[in-house]
């Protein structure tokens, strides 16, 4: 009886473990691609020889194609999403420290005012928002970019939960020392969020990183492109160098599978609270 | 001060939800072209027009067809991913963590592998035609070009949807399972007869979200296949990207937009009646 527990346990980790290797398949695919030597690429699932010739192709560019800018596409990147996702995070705390913690008039209506913009379908505000963004002159601007992601209506919803359950004699407490609105959060409200911050900034940090349409429509400018949408364009005209779009795929994917490792230890208590 | 600390939420509103808004509401109406200061309004003529637009037909067909596809695929891997991680006595948090890494994925770099693992010369594609024989033209195919990007979309999704699957599994109680092995329900069984029906809230749940994704799908499409062969994975995002500023119909591509949500939301709420019906014939109200 034991011995054929023991055996179905195995079995099991085996299960577990092919399962692992099907969901990291693909992202070892893409290393193993952006290291193989050109002829390899796609051809050998395992290299004969590692190279570093993609990355190099990537950054300095190759014979008859112009270099594109890689390096700056990182940098709009990385700009683009930690303004949007700072100030993401920073209005819904404190939108939701004031849907859940200061009573005042017209609260309730600002409360279903956030739920039905939830649920109202943002693709029909896809070309109004273009055509605003164009008439503030902001074209081609990161401003474009980071100003209609500045505000984000699930994490505003998710702190206004999450502070409902901070019980309110701390804050009443702190106002009888003399605190002010801003003191509390910075020093209270904070402070005790720190698991459901981590998941939500990295699940709005992701959303940001990601983006392609709307990136894609408000910027054409070289210079001004994500990185996102730098590989979606070159997809078609670097089809003949499978090996640099790998290249440049790992330096797309890797600077979030670090942030997510980086903050996994919080993972599955953070995650009960948000699908709740 | 309630005010001033939501403020940050009223100005945005105000600028990039109830201006858009009403301005949709006009633009679907006209026949503005995004450039030229002159329009006409026309009535209800671009509404009628993507009624009877092939392209328009062939997005609301594809995504119940994208549909079909995704949500048994998604439900199923999720449900087993859940139980896999449920059953495991150890590591439960780091196999959880490495299923939900796919989620990470941006759809352009999964594209991207996705095109490598079936190009013609590929391992998996010189696997097919030496030892089976077969020739497959994967996205030239109206069934399998599809098919490829529900299996990526799932790939991406199914560790996301396992959490909720677990989460229900976790909260079923354990004199649940006494009560079903004094029955004498065992092993697949006892998952069959009482783990799925009591995981409803978690089936309504992984279905309706599952379904409402299949309304936003664009990355995927734009990058890999451009909507082809003949429409066969062309959705409703990529006909209003295309009618607005490919073809800068603007008032054209509104109405779109505004179809494609009456569309989505009366799917959802069948959707939902469906699974509210059928759960509430198993005792879930």
């Amino acid at each position: 009886m034991v011995g054929s527990k023991r055996w179905k346990v195995g079995l099991l980790y085996v299960l577990a473990f092919a399962v692992l290797f099907v969901m990291v398949f693909p992202y070892l695919y893409m290393v193993l691609g952006s290291l193989s030597p050109w002829n390899e690429v796609d051809r050998k699932l395992i290299p004969s020889s590692l190279t570093l010739r993609s990355y190099e192709w990537l950054f300095q560019g190759g014979e008859d194609v112009v270099p594109r800018p890689w390096l700056r596409a990182f940098f709009n990147s990385v700009l683009v999403t930690s303004a949007s996702t700072l100030l993401m995070l920073v209005t819904a705390v404190m939108v939701g420290y004031a849907l859940s913690k200061v009573p005042f008039k017209g609260r309730q209506w600002v409360n279903n005012a956030i739920l039905f913009q939830m649920f109202y379908p943002s693709i029909i505000l896809l070309i109004p928002l273009f055509l605003i963004v164009r008439y503030f002159g902001w074209y081609n601007t990161y401003w474009a970019m980071i100003l209609p992601k500045a505000v984000n209506l699930w994490a505003i919803f998710m702190y206004t939960n999450f502070f409902r359950s901070i019980p309110d004699e701390l804050i009443e407490a702190a106002k009888m020392d003399g605190a002010g609105h801003f003191t509390i959060i910075r020093r209270i409200v904070w402070p005790m969020s720190r698991s459901i911050t981590t998941i939500i900034f990295l699940f709005l940090f992701m959303e940001r990183w990601v983006e392609l349409l709307w990136d894609m429509l408000v910027v054409n400018n070289e210079k001004m492109l994500t990185l996102n949408v730098l590989l979606a364009q070159m997809f078609g005209p670097y089809g003949g160098y499978p090996g640099p779009m790998y290249a440049a795929s790992v330096l797309l994917t890797l600077p979030i599978l670090i942030l997510f490792l980086l903050f996994s230890k919080n993972f599955k208590e953070g995650m009960q609270f948000i699908l709740k | 001060m309630g005010w001033l600390l939501a403020s940050p939420y009223l100005i945005y509103s105000a600028i990039f939800f109830l201006i858009p808004l009403f301005w949709a509401l006009f633009l679907a109406f006209t026949n503005w072209n995004l450039i030229s200061p002159e329009y006409e309004t026309v009535g209800m003529q671009n509404f009628l027009d993507a009624f009877f637009s092939p392209s328009v037909r062939a997005a609301f067909w594809v995504t119940y067809k994208f549909m079909l596809m995704f949500v048994p695929i998604v439900i199923a891997g999720s449900l087993f991913l859940a139980l896999i991680i449920h059953h495991l006595p150890r590591w439960k948090g780091l196999f959880a963590v490495g299923y939900f890494l796919p989620y990470l994925a941006s759809g352009v770099a999964s594209s991207i592998v996705v095109k490598g693992v079936i190009s013609y010369n590929s391992p998996l594609n010189q696997f097919l035609r030496n030892a089976l024989g077969w020739d497959v033209d994967w996205l030239g195919s109206p069934i399998l070009a599809p098919l490829v990007i529900a299996l990526m979309m799932a790939w991406k999704f199914v560790g996301y949807y396992a959490l909720l699957f677990l989460a229900g599994l976790e909260s079923i109680p354990k004199e649940v399972y006494e009560a079903a092995e004094i029955d004498g329900a065992v092993g697949w069984k006892r998952v069959w007869h009482v783990t799925i029906p009591m995981l409803y809230p978690s089936f309504y749940t992984v279905t309706i979200l599952a379904v409402g994704l299949m309304f936003g799908i664009f990355t995927e499409p734009y990058v890999l296949t451009g909507g082809g062969p003949e429409y066969a994975t062309h959705t409703w995002q990529l006909e209003i990207y295309n009618q607005a500023f490919e073809k800068l119909n603007a008032g054209y591509g509104t109405a779109v937009a505004i179809i494609n949500s009456i569309v989505t939301f009366a799917s959802i709420f069948v959707f939902r009646k469906v699974l509210e019906k059928w759960g509430g014939k198993h005792g879930w109200e």
